[in-house]
């Protein structure tokens, strides 16, 4: 079974605060790591190769740099792993990054199996599987949180509605991951030295991909950013807890709030 | 005199491709209904409300489309909510929801009447399908949407969804590519009331549905559940319209401490819901927790024990009138946004505030 999963590097967002009252985000460690749904991903992708054999194969769009993310999936247990990297490809918004990843897979013939994260952690929109699905021309789960793929099917549990429903799909399939459902292993010593010595990274541009510019213009812009209110400062109370306990429960009746 | 100029200027005049404005030809706003077990759903209500509105500052119709088995009298249903048009699309292939076909006869209509705003509700159904759509139609979709407005000189539509865990908003819209799609983040948009005068007919969708192999089997159980999953029981009051709500933390400390915050809760008539913290601990099911991921409340009142309040789980309660907190640490976040922050032992303040209740 051939399982490719495509993952992103995102700026780390420990490293950033947002500050309400100034309006603006401080950026006080530019740091990219591996994105936690993308690594849900490779996690379910390798729980499905610890069953029955399979080739995992880590797919990202991205500047140079998340060829660390790639070498990090590596070590994690991928076979493979493709950075698709281009100018072009900067400013590419969600539906051109399906494009470019469809264009990749296609180039790498097919897979049985697409497994992605279901939102990313920075701007959480949650596109990238179901357009990625739509431009392959696959069948599609989203959100799911167990998988098993046997005989050509794909059974997996998914959120859906109040609950969680059963589905099955005969592959290929591009399925996205609950990030909670699949906390990611770490990865062997011996796999992150090899990671970084032994395997390569892949590079493929725009020419590889047989991708032009039209292909690739961003249909959504950006008009503005704005700040949630700054929080209010309310009332502190403390001191002995009958005393306090009755101030509260004075003041939430004086407001109607309680009978 | 010369003109042959004019002949040439005459000809280059004609060559040229007619300006093809964006949004040419397209009109109207329409909302992808969703039904289960009869019934519309809340979010889809929602969803009518904000295309009402939007319509009616853009000067358009408002379609509801609606697929699935023998739905036509829910469609037509829609009419109530605001709608001055729907589509319905019936057949038993339609039961189930399956995303392929989904998109292909939402693709056909949406290629066939050319909508200018086609608005989703972030339900699990729209979030699976809208961006497939969108993908077919190549057009731009604005994700999970809290605000949507009209930019009433371009006539586009402008949606804002939070990034960062709720502590930015960003408002995007889409310029070029029609139709505008959106998807709508459910409960935070207010549904209109039904307008009983409000009728008509539903018009049906002429579907040529092929014989579909690759599509998804599906199986609704209880017994559906993730390795490590807990059982999913349908809340006694839906929490988004809970009027007081009892929420714990962690900082409860054992099933002890979060036996009074359920005292609490039914002295006050309220419900019960906790953070992440609380649903980890096994003291309340996933559906009662407050914040990113979980629910959105809007209480009148919010109660917070032992519960720090990071960004995730403040966002879920912004809408709330008024927040108590009490947190034994005085440096805890939450103690910066409540209107009465507590500094105590919630263990100890809740006995002490349910006898003050009883007097």
């Amino acid at each position: 079974m051939k399982i490719i999963v495509p993952i992103k590097q995102i700026l780390d967002p420990r490293g950033i605060t947002v500050r309400r009252d100034k309006e603006r985000i401080f950026v006080n460690r530019e740091e990219y790591v591996l994105e936690p749904g993308s690594k849900a991903a490779i996690e379910a992708a390798l729980r499905l190769k610890d069953a029955e054999p399979a080739e995992v194969v880590a797919l990202s769009v991205g500047k140079p740099q998340a060829e660390d993310a790639l070498r990090e999936a590596l070590a994690m247990g991928c076979d493979g792993a493709y950075l698709l990297s281009d100018r072009a490809f900067e400013d590419a918004c969600v539906s051109a990054v399906a494009k470019i990843l469809a264009a990749a897979i296609d180039k790498l013939g097919g897979a049985d199996l697409v497994v992605a994260g279901r939102e990313s952690g920075d701007t959480g929109a949650g596109q990238i599987g179901p357009r990625l699905a739509e431009a392959l021309g696959y069948t599609q789960v989203t959100d799911a949180y167990a998988l098993a793929a046997e005989d050509g099917m794909l059974q997996a549990i998914r959120r859906w509605g109040n609950g969680y429903a059963t589905v099955q799909a005969s592959l290929p399939v591009v399925v996205t991951v609950a990030a909670r459902a699949f906390p990611a292993r770490y990865p062997h010593g011996a796999r992150i030295m090899n990671a970084y010595r032994e395997w390569d990274v892949i590079i493929w541009d725009a020419t590889h991909l047989g991708l032009d510019d039209a292909d690739l213009s961003p249909l959504i812009t950006l008009r503005r950013e704005s700040f949630p209110a700054p929080l209010p400062v309310g009332e502190r109370v403390r001191g002995e807890p009958t005393s306090v306990a009755e101030e509260v429960v004075m003041s939430l009746r004086l407001q109607r709030l309680i009978d | 005199m010369d003109f042959s100029y004019l002949d040439d200027w005459m000809e280059e005049e004609a060559g040229l491709e007619p300006v093809d404005e964006a949004g040419e030809g397209y009109r109207n706003v329409w909302v992808a209904a969703e039904a289960a077990q009869g019934i519309l759903l809340p979010a889809t209500l929602q969803t009518m409300g904000q295309a009402r509105d939007l319509a009616d500052q853009i000067g358009v119709y408002v379609y509801g489309v609606l697929l699935g088995e023998e739905v036509r009298d829910l469609g037509e249903s829609l009419f109530a909510y605001g709608a001055d048009k729907v589509l319905v699309a019936e057949d038993p292939a339609l039961a189930e929801y399956q995303p392929e076909v989904y998109a292909r006869i939402y693709g056909d209509l949406v290629e066939q009447h050319r909508p200018e705003i086609l608005l989703v509700p972030a339900t699990c159904l729209g979030n699976d399908l809208a961006p497939r759509l969108a993908q077919r139609l190549n057009t731009g979709l604005i994700s999970h949407c809290i605000r949507l407005e009209v930019d009433l000189s371009e006539r586009l539509l402008l949606g804002t969804f939070p990034v960062l865990g709720g502590e930015v908003y960003h408002t995007a819209a889409c310029p070029q590519a029609r139709p505008q799609m959106a998807t709508l983040e459910p409960d935070r948009f207010r549904a209109p009331y039904p307008d009983a005068y409000r009728s008509g007919t539903a018009t049906m969708v002429d579907l040529s549905l092929t014989e579909n192999s690759s599509g998804l089997t599906w199986t609704m159980s209880e017994a559906a559940l993730p390795e490590g999953g807990r059982a999913f029981v349908s809340p006694a009051v839906d929490m988004s319209q809970a009027r007081v709500v009892v929420s714990a933390g962690r900082g409860m400390g054992d099933a002890d401490g979060f036996a009074l915050v359920k005292q609490l809760a039914q002295a006050l008539d309220g419900e019960i819901a906790g953070s992440r913290g609380a649903y980890d601990e096994g003291w309340i099911a996933e559906e009662q927790i407050v914040g990113v991921g979980g629910a959105f409340i809007a209480p009148d009142l919010y109660i917070a024990c032992g519960i720090s309040g990071d960004v995730y789980h403040y966002f879920g309660l912004q809408e709330a009138k008024f927040v108590v907190a009490i947190n034994s640490d005085e440096k805890a976040p939450i103690m910066k946004l409540a209107n009465i922050a507590v500094v105590g032992d919630a263990c100890q303040v809740i006995p002490a505030m349910l006898e003050a209740l009883r007097q």
